[in-house]
């Protein structure tokens, strides 16, 4: 119920997991280093959860770990696709792909940040709605996850690819870089070393979807998780996730003091020129050689696009 | 009309439950077909919970002093139950309506006033329809019945959960 809420700390599942950012080896996370960060929150829900994943010698599983991801991911795309948000991010990214092309791009490759299992990829893909000069690539730390991806995009056959990797730092850099529910994982200053890593020269723009902060969405956030998820892990990071999520204010100041090469905006601050909180916002940056262009091919969305910065 | 319109109305929640049981739990991108046998696996199991009440009712009638005394009743507790699950059903049926608009931004806020909210509060629906029709009709006869209706209509999800748990459907 509401008062179950989890108030503040990380998520649950950034505290059961741990990579090496450089090697992306998987480290060793102690059951009771995590059960005791989560006492310290005073957050008993989460310490619950945690206390059912099965460890060794002290060690949470990795495997137990994966499975417990892979279903989470699975039940987090089914609410995905209930908000259209495979739909949401070809609307925002067929304009910025026409800019692209119209000032002489070709060949555009997008990676996806953290794309879990990559749905967002996989919707892309399947749609085949963003040209075949587009190559879309999925990128996690997370090898389970990649593997469940690649199984998933095999069996239906979709021109997509994933790689177990750091997105920024794949041999061919991205032209775009997007992501979902990423940014809020990173607080202060690492937000803003995110996003200085978009500063290189065939970085041309980049689209990271989140939750929209409003009074009413940790509220909004309890009632759907409640109603459309079984993992309890997933109900309390979900509820965690909207509580935790950057107001568009902060996103956009981040990403003028990160990445100054490129003009920012929020896209999804108004709904028909309303204020109406939203599910979803985005904070897009792109090279300003690309601007008009993009603004043009906008069309009737740009009246979800806030002051361009 | 009223036992068609009940059934009509169970038939149709029995295949959203359906459709509620299985999703989350295929991540593939196109699953229609998915869906559709959720969705018909939801009304089969519905029919047999019909099966069931109409077995409990022909009982009740068979074993009842005045069997044209308690079909009044059922009756009345029947059109009550109606009045308590049609609104529901047509909001959400408008909801459906204004989904087949191809907007993102409608469709979703379909999810965040209607279907979210509305199958949150299914439960005290369901319970407020049974309760409401059958306080009218006072009896040990129709509070069994009630109490079998309301059962059967909270515990299908769970019990197709079961089914899946135990492999036996997918």
């Amino acid at each position: 119920m509401f008062w179950t809420m989890p108030k503040s700390g990380q998520e649950i599942s950034d505290a059961i997991i741990s990579f090496d950012p450089i090697t992306l080896e998987r480290k060793p996370v102690l059951k009771s280093d995590v059960i005791a960060e989560f006492v310290s929150l005073n957050n008993q829900r989460a310490v619950r959860i945690i206390e059912k994943i099965p460890e060794r010698e002290g060690v949470l599983e990795a495997d137990a770990v994966d499975q417990l991801l892979i279903t989470t991911h699975c039940e987090m795309q089914r609410i995905s696709e209930e908000f259209q948000h495979g739909q949401r991010v070809a609307e925002l990214l067929q304009p910025l792909l026409r800019a692209l092309r119209s000032g002489g791009e070709t060949s555009i490759r997008i990676v996806d940040i953290g794309c879990g299992t990559g749905f967002i990829v996989r919707w892309l893909s399947a749609q085949a709605m963003l040209g075949d000069d587009v190559e879309i690539i999925g990128a996690d730390y997370n090898a389970a996850l990649i593997k469940e991806a690649k199984r998933l995009a095999e069996l239906e056959h979709l021109a997509c690819s994933f790689v177990e990797a750091n997105a920024f730092r794949l041999d061919h850099p991205a032209a775009i870089y997007i992501s979902t529910g990423i940014l809020h994982h990173f607080r202060g200053q690492e937000l803003i070393e995110l996003l200085k890593q978009h500063n290189r020269q065939e970085t041309l723009a980049f689209v990271h979807f989140d939750f929209h902060p409003s009074p009413l969405a940790p509220i909004g956030s309890w009632l759907f998780h409640a109603v459309r998820m079984r993992q309890p892990l997933a109900k309390h990071d979900g509820v965690l996730s909207a509580i935790r999520a950057h107001k568009s204010r902060d996103l956009l100041e981040a990403a003028k003091v990160a990445a100054p090469e490129f003009i920012s905006t929020i896209y999804g601050t108004q709904l028909w020129g309303l204020p109406i909180p939203r599910v979803f916002h985005a904070l897009v940056g792109l090279r300003s050689a690309y601007r008009e262009r993009f603004l043009q091919y906008m069309g009737s969305r740009i009246a979800s696009l806030g002051k361009i910065e | 009309m009223i036992p068609l319109l009940l059934w009509i109305l169970a038939t149709t929640d029995a295949a959203f439950i359906g459709y509620r049981e299985a999703a989350g739990r295929s991540a593939l991108i196109n699953k229609q077909a998915y869906y559709r046998r959720a969705m018909l696996r939801g009304i089969l199991l519905g029919q047999v919970a019909v099966g069931i009440v109409g077995m409990a009712l022909t009982v009740s009638l068979l074993l009842s002093p005045e069997p044209v005394v308690l079909v009044d009743k059922l009756q009345k507790a029947g059109s009550r139950m109606v009045l308590v699950y049609l609104p529901y059903a047509l909001v959400i049926l408008l909801a459906f309506v204004l989904r087949a608009v191809p907007s993102v931004d409608l469709r979703s806020i379909t999810s965040v006033v209607i279907f979210g909210p509305f199958t949150f509060i299914r439960p005290m629906v369901v319970v407020a329809g049974v309760a409401w029709g059958f306080w009218v009709v006072p009896s040990l006869t129709t509070l069994l019945l009630g109490v079998l209706i309301l059962t059967l209509m909270l515990a299908m999800e769970w019990l197709i959960g079961r089914l899946r748990t135990a492999k036996l459907i997918s």
